[in-house]
């Protein structure tokens, strides 16, 4: 579903991603994974096309889609969760879930994914006219993921959920991304908690300083030597 | 008494000039220095159509305010979008080149000749008995009154309860995360341009009978609606209201107790002061901050 082919990306003169090759297939759930500042967050922003890639193809869909604004990219289906939940503070839980569907027109079907959000997040709905930014961190991304889904992406990016949360928190946050699989969508999950991503993914890729190192099935790469020394802790 | 209906005469214009100014700011982060210069061109643009191609002035101050819109939303896509990633003091200075262009523009087109627009409505003033005193209120005092209050609720109603209300605060609180939810980021910042420049070329246009249309002519208003903004918190829509009433009230105390040539630096006293001891205003909140 969604391709990326040598592609390369510079900030300044430095080069942060040097040729990434990866496929995320359609139903599945993908991760990336690697350590702080190895390209997991520019590769997302290659995609959703926050920065601009100066070599390689980007293809979704059969289309190649790089370098587009982020706005087209959005309109195709592509939707890119940020780090660190990315919220607008002073708008209601509601308005920021209403912002999730700026791309959708039709309003019963708004509707129908307000109620989706709801059901998938209870506390949200209790929380409706609460201000985002007054919310707690796992509300916060419970959000975040709620208003990523308002647009009824085919692929949704995720890039660290599980980010300073308690576990019990993003345990719940990743049962929800199994359930979202099942309900047929493809999800690209960017992470540094190698074992949890791991554990709901199909397939993985590992990323060291722009670079992908190693690939494979993900319930392989859980035993892998090499991955379990650098990423599982041993 | 008096001082008051008078203050809130003025103050009412520094409101509709600072809610422009606040609703560029708040939506792109970018104090336009050249706000007020923008205004006064338009201005020349009604005052050429009106005064010299003869047309009626609803027309001309129609075609004044339509130029606002575009002059406000070329600027912002041709001269600031391309730098908006180099900084922000960029675009500052961006906005200080266009006051020095649009008055040396006005100069040479229209020459150093003093000029004048009428009022929008004339008729029998508005007369208030205070017992001693009478004041008089002319029509187009109570225009600019009504005025202000119709586009402050219509703003601010619009900003709520609408879709592209909804994306205007969401690109001001967070650039990228709107861009990520599908938002025209550019094209939302274009149209806080459109209308910001617009209401300041409607202030200058209710103001021109007073104020004589001439290069100048914004100089003092865009002070004073700066202060108001100030004064209001800079990013609240209400706070541009209060500030501006409030100055306006302000200022009449001081011309009639202290010194008439004193209200201007009035204003800026205000500004020193209260940024040292308030930053965030009256109705502001001190936790925003633009990233």
């Amino acid at each position: 579903m969604l391709k990326l082919d040598n592609v390369k990306l510079k900030y300044g003169y430095v080069t942060a991603l040097k040729g990434i090759s990866l496929e995320v297939e359609e139903g599945s759930i993908t991760c990336l994974l690697g350590a702080n500042g190895a390209g997991k967050s520019t590769t997302l922003r290659a995609v959703s096309g926050l920065n601009e890639i100066f070599e390689g193809t980007i293809t979704f869909k059969d289309e190649e889609i790089q370098n587009r604004a982020p706005d087209d990219i959005v309109k195709r289906g592509i939707i890119h969760c940020p780090e660190g939940r990315k919220l607008f503070p002073d708008l209601s839980v509601y308005e920021n879930l209403l912002a999730g569907a700026y791309v959708i027109k039709d309003k019963e079907l708004i509707k129908e994914k307000l109620e989706e959000a709801y059901s998938l997040f209870p506390i949200l709905s209790e929380r409706k006219r609460q201000l985002a930014g007054t919310l707690s961190g796992g509300e916060q991304q419970m959000l975040a993921v709620g208003r990523s889904l308002m647009a009824d992406p085919d692929l949704l990016m995720l890039d660290e959920p599980s980010l300073g949360l308690a576990p019990i928190i993003f345990e719940q946050i990743f049962d929800t991304l199994l359930e979202l699989k099942k309900k047929g969508k493809t999800i690209f999950l960017v992470e540094q908690n190698a074992n949890a991503a791991l554990h709901i993914s199909d397939y993985a890729y590992i990323i060291e300083v722009g670079s992908i190192t190693l690939e494979g099935n993900a319930k392989e790469l859980l035993t892998n030597e090499k991955v379990k020394e650098k990423y599982l802790g041993g | 008494m008096q001082e008051l209906i008078l203050g809130l005469r003025d103050g009412s214009l520094f409101a509709l000039v600072a809610l422009g100014l606040v609703i560029i700011h708040r939506t792109t982060g970018v104090l336009n220095f050249a706000y007020g210069h923008m205004g006064m061109f338009a201005v020349y643009i009604t005052f050429t159509c009106f005064a010299i191609l003869n047309m009626p002035l609803l027309i001309a101050v129609s075609i004044g305010l339509l130029f606002a819109v575009a002059l406000g939303l070329v600027t912002e896509r041709f001269l600031l979008r391309p730098i908006r990633h180099l900084s922000h003091s960029a675009m500052l200075i961006i906005t200080l080149g266009m006051l020095m262009t649009l008055e040396g523009m006005a100069l040479w087109i229209w020459g150093q000749n003093v000029q004048q627009l009428p009022s929008l409505i004339t008729g029998k003033p508005l007369m208030i008995n205070l017992g001693e005193t009478f004041l008089v209120i002319p029509q187009q005092d109570l225009l600019i009154f009504i005025l202000t209050g119709v586009i402050v609720f219509g703003t601010f109603f619009y900003l709520k309860y609408t879709k592209v209300g909804l994306a205007v605060r969401a690109s001001s609180q967070n650039e990228e995360a709107a861009k990520l939810m599908g938002i025209p980021v550019g094209g939302v910042y274009g149209f806080a341009w459109g209308f910001g420049v617009a209401l300041s070329a409607l202030a200058a246009i209710l103001a021109a009978p007073k104020t004589y249309v001439e290069p100048n002519m914004m100089l003092n208003l865009q002070i004073q609606g700066l202060t108001a903004a100030v004064l209001g918190g800079f990013d609240s829509l209400p706070g541009a209201i209060v500030g501006g009433l409030l100055l306006g009230v302000i200022e009449q105390y001081v011309g009639a107790f202290i010194s008439a040539e004193l209200k201007l630096a009035f204003a800026l006293i205000i500004i020193i002061v209260l940024l040292l001891i308030k930053p965030s205003g009256l109705l502001g909140k001190s936790s925003q901050r633009r990233v």
